[in-house]
C-alpha cells in the first residue's frame, strides 16, 4: 500500500498527484506548480526531473503535456479505497495571491476585493477583528452622545411646545387687536352715514314743503287773475293793481330765476379707505409670519438647535460609525424607516432623504401658513428625523471627502451582498444600523458557537459568497407581513437572549428595543405613510443621490489609496481628539495634495492642527452650500463668527499657497523661456555657422553678388535708421566702396548707390520691430559672452549678418564680398549706433579703421595675421604666381579667404568675424576688379572667360578698347573656349550682318519648333531652345546639331506648359521657366528632372508668367517674373534670395520685363518690354543704368524682348516690334543693328530670346518663323 | 515569509520518521529551511569512523533550485575545499526537483566513499590524491581523526 502511495505521489512536490502531466519520458509531474516551476523559459523547456530528459515545451505551455488519465485513474481509485477525502482544493487553479504574489489557491477576500490566499485573508479577518472591537469601544464611548441627544431632543421638544404655544397666543392677540379696531371702525363709518343720511333727508324734505307751497300761491294767484283781472269790473283800484302786478311780476322773476341746487342733493357718500381694500385685506391676511430659519441654525438659539455637535459633529466617531457600517457589512445606514433592501445601502438612502429635507427647510422658510400646516402635521417628529439625518448625512460626507471611511465606496457598489442582512431585521430609524443580533445568520453563528464564546458578534463572512438568497424587494413589504416577522424575530431574540451569550449589542439596550420595537408595530398607521413619503422624496432625489454618487467614487479613490496605510495603522483612531486631529491632518495632508495637485506648499502642509481647521475650512468651501450648516454644527468648537472669519483667513492662505507656486512657475517658465530663447538664438546663430546650405565653395568665390544679397536683407531689415545715420551711413558706403573700386567715373553712381540704400532704409520704419529684437539678440548674445560687451559692435554685426538671413546663408557671401561687408557694416553700424551712441564716433568708417578695430580689440595682431598668412599661403598663392603684378590683391583676397576662415572663428569665438572682415576689406579695397579675378583663381573656380578678368566690375576698361587677355586667365580657364580672345567685339560685331545658319522650321520633331521662346547657351556651347508650345526643350551643338530634348506638356515633375525662357548655369543644368505652370524647374544636364520652385502668386518665390531666365557664375538664378513686373532671384537650390523692380516706368521699375541677362561683372539686363528700355542694375536691384526708348531709331525700341551680354558686356537687344537685333557698348551706347521684318535669313518675325556664345556668335530666337538664327 | 512549502515540510517528517542510515538532519529551531546535518564517515574510506558535521539551507525556490549544503567539519576531500564547499554536480548543474535532501545527504556520503580526483575543488588534496593516494588517503584519515571524531 506504500508503494502505491508512492506511485501517486509526485516527485517534486512529495503531495498526491493533481493534475499529473505526461512527460515524453513517461515521467509525470503535478501540473501546477511542479512542472510550471521546471520550466526553463529561455529555451522553452522543461527537464525532466527524473530522468534529466529535456523536452520541448509545447505551444501551449506545460498545459499541453497529457494528462496521465491513468494516473489520475489510480488517484480516484485509491480515493475510493482508502476514504479519504479528495483535496479540498482539487479542481481549483492556484492563483496569484493579490496580496503577497505567492501562489496559492486562493479565494476572495470580502475586505479587499480581492482573491488572496489564505494566508492572507486570515491576517485580513484579524485585521477586520480587531479593527470591529475597537471601533465598538468607540462606539460605547460615544454611546452616551446619543443619549445625550436624546435628552436635547426632549427639551427641545418642550421649549418647541411652549414656543409655539406662545406664538399663537401671539397670534390670538393679534387677531384680537385687529378685530376689535375693524370692528370699532365700521361702527363708526355706519353713524356717520346714518347721520348725514337723516341731515339730508330733512333739507331735502323741507325744500319740498317750500315747493309745493309757491306752487299753490302761484297757482291761486294765477286763477285769481284770471278770474278777477280780466274783467273790466272796477272792483279793483289802481293801488290793488299794482300791488297785484308787482306780486306777478315778482312771481315771474322769480320763476325765471328759480334754479334748484341740484349738486346740493346729488351729492353721494363714497366710502373712502386709506389703503387700497385688496392690500388692506392682505396686510390683515397676512398679518403676521413666522419665521423659523434663523433659528434652526444660530446657536444662540437654543431652541431648536440641531444636537448636531455629539456624535454626528465628531469625525472620528462618525468616521469609526462608517466604518463600523461597512465593517460589519451591516448596512449601516440603510434604508432609514423603509426596510426595502435594496436601496442604496449607506449613501444612496441617505442622499435620498437630502432633497426632502431641503425641502422641508424651504418650508420653514416660506410663511406661516405653510408652516403652520406642516408643523400642525401628523408628522413633524418624522420631519425631525430627517433632519438628523441630513446632518448625519452632511456629516458623512464630511468625513468621506477626505476619504475617512475606508471601505465606503465598495458599500457605494452595493455588488456586496450583505450577509448579515436580512429583511426582518429591525434597523435603526436614524441610521438604518440593523441590529446584529436580529440577523437569523448571526444567531446562527452564536448558536454554533455557543460552547465557544470568545467569538464575537460577527461572523467573519465565509469565503463563498453568501448563501441567503438575495431578496431585493423594489417596495417595502406590507405593513403586515412585517410586523409579524418582526414579533417572531422579537420572540426569538428573547429566547435566544435567555440562553445564549449575547452581543454587546444586544446587551446594551434589549428593552428598550423591543419597548420601541413593540410601539412601532403598534403604530401601524403613520409608519408605512412615513415610509411612503420617504420613497417619494427617494424618487425625487434620484439625479442629486447620483451625483453624490459619482462625487464619492471620486472620493473612492483617494480612499483606496489611503486604506493599505489605515488598515495597518493600529493607532488610526485613538481616543482622545487632538490625537485625532493629528491623524487626520495626516490624511487630509494626502488629500490636499492630491486636490490642489500642485504639490507646492507642502511645508505648510506638515504642520498638525491648525492645518487640519484649515483643511476643514477649505472643504467646506469648495462644498459651498452645506458649509454655513457643517459650521453650525461644528459650533461647538467654536462660534460661528471665529469660524467664518478665520475659515476665509485660512482659504485665502490656501489660495496663496497654492497660487503663488504657479506664479513661480510661470516666472520660472518666463526664464527658462528666455533663455531657451537665448538658446535657441546662439543655436540660430551657430546654425547659421554650421547648417547653412553651401552651394559650391567654388561659387563662393564670385563675389559680387553678396551686394545683392545684403541690399535684399537691408532692404528687409533695415530700420532704425535716422538721418544723421543714414548719411552716415552713406558717406561711410562711398568712402569704402572709393576706396574699394578706385575707378574714375565709378564714383557718382556709386554714392547715389549709397543714397539710395539708405533712401530705402528710411522707407520702411515698420520693420522697427524686426530690429528691435534683432538688437535684443544682440544683446543676450552679448550677455552670453560679456568678455565680448565692448566689442558689441563687432557682435552685433555679426549676429547682423548671421541671425538675419538665416534661410538663404548668405553669412558666407557676406565674409566673402566687398559690397556685402559694406552693407552689412553698415546696417550694424546703424543698429549699433541706435543701441550705443558712444560707439558711433569710432565706428569703422572713421579715417582708421584698422586703428579702430585694434582699439576693440578685434583680432589679435597674431590672430590676423595669421588669418592673413594662411590665407595667402593658402587661397593667394596661386594667383600671385600667376599674376605678380597685381599682388596688391592679395590682401582683398585674404578677405575672400578669411571668410571661410571667419566662419570658423565665428563658430569658435563668436562673432568677430565680421570685424576682421572689415579689416580685410578696409586694408585691401583698391585694385579689386583684379582681386576678384585672382580670388577666383586661387578658388578654383573656372573662368568663363579670360576677357571677365580685365572687365570685372570696370566697364571703362572695356570702353578703352584694351581687351584684357591676360595669360594667367588663360592659363586658368584653359579649358573653356575663348575665341574672341584676341579680335576686338566690337569689330567682330560690326561684322555681323549675315545669318550663319538657322535651326529648326514649325512642327513639333525633333528639330522643330512651334513659336520657340528662349534661347541660351550651354557651357559647352550647346544651344538650348524653349521651344514653347511643343512643351520641350531642345538641345543642339554649337553646330546647330540636333543633341536631345526632353519635357512635354503638363504640370508635373519635368512637364512644361509653353515655358518661355531656358538658361544653363555653369555645370550645365537646364533652369527652365515653366510659364503657364508659373514656376522655374532644374533640370541635370542630361535632362533629368532635378527640382521645381515657386508657384502662381505674388508674393516672395512665387511667379506671374515667369518669363526670361538666366543664371550667373554663381548659379544663382534671375528670373523675369513678367507679370508680377519684377526679377525675383534665387539661389541655385531654389530659395529665395531677393527681388527689385515693381510696376511702373520709373527708373528701376518694370512693366513686362521679358528677358534678362547677367554679365560676368554682375550687371543684370533687363528688357523693359513695355517701357520700351533696357535696365542694367546692379545685383542689389539698384538700376546702374537703362537706355532706350519707344521708337524706331537707332538705340530704341518697339517691345524689346530678348537680352544677352557677352563676357565683354556687350549687349545685344531683340527688338522685338522693330524685328531687329541691337547691339549696345556695355554703357548702353548704341553700337550697331540688323534685321528686319521678313521671314528670309536675317528677317525676323517676332523676336523672341537671344543669347551670345562665347565665340561670338548671336543666337536669335525667331519665334513667327519657328527658327534659331545664328549670326 | 511564505509558509512553508508541503514538499519541506513532507521532507522534513520524513527524515525524522525514516531517517537515512548514517545520516542526521534536523532542521533548525528557528529556520525550517536550515538543517544541521551529521553524516558518518562511510565504511572502507578514510573517513570511516569520522562524524561529519554539514549545513544545508533550502533556498527560497527549492525544490527547484538545489540546496545549499556545506561541511562544517574540516576533511580532507579532493572534491571538497577547505571552506567546506562540495564540488558535487547534483548540487550544481545537475540538480534535479526529484531529489530530496536525503538523496544529496546520500550523494554526500557516497562522494565520501569515492573521491574523484580529477574534477577537484581542493587542488592540492586532488593533486596529492592522484600522485600519492596512499598519502592523501593517510592525510584523510588523519583529518579525520583530528577534525572528525573528537565531539
Amino acid at each position: 500500500m506504500e508503494q502505491f502511495e508512492q506511485l501517486l505521489t509526485c516527485a517534486i512536490c512529495l503531495d498526491r498527484y493533481r493534475n499529473p502531466k505526461l512527460l515524453p519520458c513517461q515521467h509525470s509531474f503535478c501540473m501546477e506548480p511542479c512542472l510550471e516551476g521546471l520550466v526553463d523559459y529561455v529555451r522553452r523547456q522543461v527537464k525532466c526531473p527524473e530522468c534529466r530528459a529535456e523536452h520541448r515545451i509545447p505551444y501551449q505551455g506545460v498545459q499541453g503535456f497529457p494528462t496521465n488519465v491513468t494516473l489520475q485513474r489510480f488517484l480516484e481509485l485509491h480515493i475510493e479505497i482508502t476514504g479519504e477525502l479528495p483535496d479540498p482544493t482539487s479542481g481549483q487553479v492556484m492563483e496569484r495571491c493579490n496580496v503577497c504574489s505567492e501562489k496559492a489557491y486562493c479565494s476572495f477576500c470580502s475586505h479587499c476585493d480581492k482573491k488572496i490566499c489564505e494566508e492572507c485573508k486570515g491576517a485580513h479577518m484579524e485585521i477586520l477583528r480587531r479593527e470591529i472591537s475597537r471601533i465598538n469601544n468607540q462606539i460605547r464611548r460615544g454611546l452616551h452622545r446619543l443619549q445625550d441627544t436624546l435628552a436635547l431632543v426632549e427639551k427641545n421638544t418642550q421649549s418647541i411646545q411652549s414656543n409655539c404655544s406662545s406664538v399663537s397666543e401671539e397670534v390670538e392677540e393679534i387677531y384680537r387687536r385687529l378685530s376689535k379696531a375693524v370692528k370699532d371702525r365700521t361702527e363708526y363709518l355706519r353713524g356717520e352715514i346714518d347721520r348725514y343720511l337723516g341731515t339730508e333727508m330733512r333739507s331735502l324734505t323741507n325744500l319740498k314743503q317750500n315747493l309745493e307751497q309757491e306752487i299753490s300761491n302761484i297757482l291761486s294767484n294765477c286763477d285769481l287773475a284770471d278770474k278777477h283781472m280780466n274783467e273790466s269790473v272796477d272792483i279793483w283800484d289802481d293801488c290793488e293793481l299794482m300791488d297785484a302786478k308787482e306780486i306777478f311780476l315778482k312771481t315771474v322773476d322769480f320763476i325765471r330765476n328759480f334754479e334748484y341746487e341740484n349738486t346740493d342733493y346729488s351729492r353721494r357718500v363714497r366710502l373712502v379707505l386709506a389703503h387700497d381694500p385688496n392690500q388692506l385685506v392682505l396686510h390683515v391676511a397676512g398679518f403676521g409670519d413666522l419665521n423659523l430659519a434663523n433659528q434652526h441654525f444660530s446657536q444662540g438659539s437654543g431652541m431648536l438647535q440641531p444636537p448636531g455637535p455629539g456624535l454626528m459633529r465628531s469625525k472620528s466617531d462618525h468616521r469609526l460609525a462608517t466604518q463600523f457600517r461597512q465593517q460589519e457589512e451591516r448596512g449601516y445606514d440603510r434604508g432609514g424607516y423603509g426596510d426595502n433592501q435594496d436601496e442604496p445601502l449607506l449613501g444612496g438612502r441617505k442622499f435620498g432623504e437630502r432633497p426632502k429635507t431641503e425641502r422641508y427647510t424651504d418650508r420653514y422658510g416660506r410663511g406661516g401658513n405653510d408652516y403652520s400646516d406642516d408643523y400642525d402635521d401628523t408628522r413633524p417628529a418624522r420631519s425631525r428625523y430627517s433632519r438628523f439625518r441630513r446632518h448625519a448625512q452632511d456629516n458623512d460626507s464630511d468625513s468621506e471627502q477626505p476619504g475617512r471611511g475606508v471601505r465606503f465606496t465598495e458599500q457605494q457598489k452595493i455588488e456586496r451582498e450583505k450577509v448579515l442582512d436580512t429583511e426582518d431585521v429591525a434597523r435603526g430609524p436614524l441610521s438604518g444600523i440593523t441590529r446584529l443580533a436580529d440577523s437569523p445568520r448571526v444567531m446562527k453563528k452564536l448558536q454554533e458557537n455557543e460552547s465557544g464564546k470568545k467569538k464575537e458578534k460577527e461572523a467573519p463572512p465565509p469565503s463563498q459568497p453568501a448563501p441567503q438568497p438575495k431578496i431585493v424587494p423594489k417596495r417595502p413589504p406590507p405593513p403586515a407581513n412585517r410586523q409579524v416577522s418582526e414579533e417572531d424575530e422579537i420572540a426569538k431574540i428573547k429566547k435566544q437572549n435567555k440562553g445564549a451569550t449575547t452581543s454587546a449589542e444586544t446587551e446594551t439596550r434589549p428593552v428598550e428595543r423591543v419597548a420601541a420595537e413593540e410601539r412601532h408595530t403598534q403604530r401601524k398607521t403613520p409608519a408605512p405613510e412615513a415610509i411612503s413619503s420617504a420613497e417619494e422624496s427617494d424618487d425625487e432625489s434620484v439625479t442629486s443621490l447620483q451625483q453624490q454618487q459619482q462625487q464619492q467614487q471620486q472620493q473612492q479613490q483617494q480612499q483606496q489609496q489611503r486604506k493599505t496605510a489605515k488598515t495597518t495603522t493600529t493607532a488610526r483612531r485613538p481616543s482622545d481628539a487632538g490625537h485625532i486631529k493629528s491623524t487626520r491632518s495626516a490624511s487630509s495632508d494626502s488629500n490636499t495634495s492630491t486636490e490642489t495637485s500642485t504639490g507646492s506648499s507642502n511645508a505648510v502642509r506638515s504642520t498638525g492642527a491648525p492645518f487640519t481647521t484649515e483643511e476643514v475650512k477649505q472643504k467646506y468651501l469648495s462644498r459651498g452650500g452645506e458649509a454655513p450648516q457643517e459650521r453650525t454644527r461644528k459650533s461647538s468648537t467654536g462660534s460661528t463668527k471665529e469660524a467664518q472669519p478665520q475659515k476665509q483667513f485660512q482659504s485665502r492662505f490656501l489660495h496663496n499657497k497654492t497660487a503663488t507656486p504657479p506664479a513661480t512657475t510661470a516666472k520660472d517658465n518666463d526664464e527658462t523661456e528666455t533663455s531657451s530663447e537665448e538658446e535657441t538664438e546662439s543655436e540660430e546663430d551657430s546654425d547659421d555657422n554650421t547648417t547653412t546650405p553651401k552651394p559650391d565653395t567654388k561659387e563662393m568665390a564670385k563675389t559680387d553678388i553678396g551686394a545683392l544679397l545684403a541690399r535684399s536683407a537691408n532692404a528687409r531689415d533695415s530700420s532704425t535708421e535716422n538721418a544723421r545715420r543714414s548719411s552716415r551711413d552713406e558717406s561711410s558706403s562711398t568712402y569704402t566702396r572709393s576706396r574699394y573700386t578706385a575707378p574714375k567715373e565709378d564714383s557718382p553712381p556709386r554714392s547715389r548707390y549709397g543714397r539710395r540704400t539708405s533712401a530705402v532704409q528710411d522707407d520702411e520704419p515698420p520693420r522697427y520691430g524686426y530690429t528691435s529684437r534683432f538688437l535684443n539678440k544682440s544683446k543676450s548674445s552679448a550677455a552670453l559672452q560679456p568678455e565680448e560687451e565692448d566689442h558689441r559692435y563687432g557682435s552685433t554685426l555679426a549676429d547682423d549678418s548671421d541671425s538675419k538671413y538665416p534661410s538663404s546663408g548668405r553669412s558666407r557671401y557676406m565674409a566673402l564680398k566687398e559690397r556685402r561687408q559694406r552693407l552689412a557694416r553698415s546696417k550694424s553700424s546703424q543698429q549699433f549706433g541706435d543701441d550705443e551712441d558712444i560707439e558711433e564716433q569710432l565706428s569703422p568708417t572713421s579715417s582708421n579703421p584698422t586703428a579702430y578695430l585694434a582699439s576693440r580689440g578685434y583680432g589679435s595682431a597674431a590672430s590676423s595675421g595669421y588669418d592673413l598668412s594662411r590665407s595667402r599661403s593658402s587661397h593667394a598663392l596661386k594667383s600671385r604666381d600667376n599674376s605678380p603684378d597685381r599682388s596688391s590683391n592679395a590682401t582683398e583676397k585674404d578677405g575672400a579667404a578669411l571668410s571661410s576662415w571667419a566662419r570658423y572663428l565665428k563658430n569658435k569665438y563668436g562673432n568677430r568675424n565680421s570685424g576682421k572682415d572689415k579689416e580685410s576689406t578696409n586694408s585691401g579695397s583698391p585694385g579689386s576688379s583684379s582681386s576678384t579675378t585672382a580670388r577666383r583663381l586661387s578658388l578654383g573656380l573656372p573662368l568663363r572667360s579670360s576677357t571677365e578678368l580685365g572687365s570685372s566690375d570696370d566697364d571703362q576698361k572695356n570702353m578703352q578698347g584694351s581687351p584684357t587677355t591676360p595669360p594667367t586667365a588663360a592659363t586658368a580657364a584653359a579649358g573653356i573656349a575663348v575665341a574672341v580672345a584676341g579680335t576686338s567685339p566690337r569689330s567682330q560685331y560690326l561684322q555681323k550682318c549675315q545669318q550663319l545658319f538657322e535651326i529648326g522650321s514649325r512642327g513639333s520633331e525633333a528639330g522643330c519648333f512651334t513659336w520657340p521662346r528662349g534661347v541660351a547657351v550651354g557651357p559647352d556651347n550647346s544651344i538650348v531652345v524653349a521651344d514653347s508650345s511643343n512643351h520641350r526643350v531642345q538641345v543642339f551643338d554649337s553646330n546647330g546639331r540636333f543633341l536631345k530634348e526632353f519635357g512635354q506638356y503638363g504640370n508635373g515633375e519635368g512637364e512644361f506648359d509653353c515655358l518661355a525662357g531656358v538658361a544653363v548655369n555653369r555645370i550645365g543644368q537646364y533652369i527652365i521657366a515653366d510659364r503657364y505652370n508659373h514656376r522655374i524647374q532644374v533640370f541635370d544636364p542630361s535632362g533629368r528632372f532635378l527640382r521645381a520652385f515657386g508657384s502662381q502668386g505674388t508674393a516672395d518665390g512665387r511667379f506671374n508668367y515667369p518669363w526670361g531666365i538666366t543664371t550667373d557664375a554663381l548659379g544663382f538664378i534671375y528670373v523675369c517674373d513678367k507679370e508680377n513686373h519684377r526679377v525675383q532671384v534665387f539661389q541655385s537650390d531654389g530659395t529665395f534670395v531677393g527681388k527689385f523692380g515693381s510696376m511702373g516706368s520709373r527708373e528701376g521699375q518694370l512693366e513686362h520685363p521679358h528677358y534678362i541677362a547677367v554679365s560676368n561683372t554682375n550687371r543684370v539686363v533687363v528688357s523693359d518690354s513695355n517701357n520700351h528700355r533696357i535696365q542694367i542694375f546692379d545685383v542689389n536691384g539698384k538700376v546702374l543704368s537703362s537706355f532706350g526708348s519707344e521708337g524706331s531709331e537707332d538705340g530704341q525700341f518697339k517691345f524689346p524682348r530678348g537680352v544677352a551680354v557677352d563676357d565683354q558686356g556687350y549687349i545685344c537687344v531683340a527688338d522685338s516690334g522693330n524685328n531687329r537685333i541691337q547691339i549696345f557698348h556695355p554703357d548702353g551706347t548704341f553700337l550697331r543693328s540688323f534685321g528686319c521684318w521678313g521671314i528670309g535669313k536675317g528677317e525676323f518675325k517676332g523676336l523672341e530670346g537671344v543669347a551670345m556664345t562665347p565665340n561670338g556668335h548671336i543666337l536669335v530666337c525667331d519665334r513667327e518663323n519657328h527658327r534659331i538664327q545664328v549670326f | 515569509m511564505a509558509a512553508l512549502p508541503r514538499r519541506i515540510i513532507k521532507e522534513t517528517q520524513r527524515l525524522m520518521q525514516e531517517p537515512v542510515p548514517g545520516i542526521s538532519a534536523v532542521p533548525d529551531d528557528s529556520n525550517a529551511r536550515y538543517f544541521h546535518v551529521i553524516v558518518t564517515g562511510p565504511e572502507d574510506s578514510p573517513f570511516e569512523g569520522g562524524l561529519f558535521k554539514l549545513e544545508l539551507f533550502l533556498p527560497e525556490d527549492y525544490p527547484m533550485s538545489a540546496p545549499k549544503v556545506r561541511f562544517i567539519t574540516k576533511i580532507y576531500h579532493p572534491n571538497i575545499d577547505r571552506l567546506g564547499r562540495i564540488c558535487l554536480d547534483i548540487l550544481k548543474d545537475k540538480w534535479s526537483p526529484a531529489l530530496q535532501i536525503r538523496t544529496v545527504l546520500l550523494s554526500i556520503q557516497a562522494l565520501l566513499s569515492a573521491p574523484n580526483p580529477d574534477d577537484p575543488l581542493a587542488n592540492d588534496v586532488a593533486e596529492l590524491w592522484k600522485v600519492n593516494e596512499s598519502e592523501a588517503i593517510r592525510n584523510a584519515k588523519e583529518w579525520t581523526r583530528r577534525y572528525a571524531m573528537d565531539n
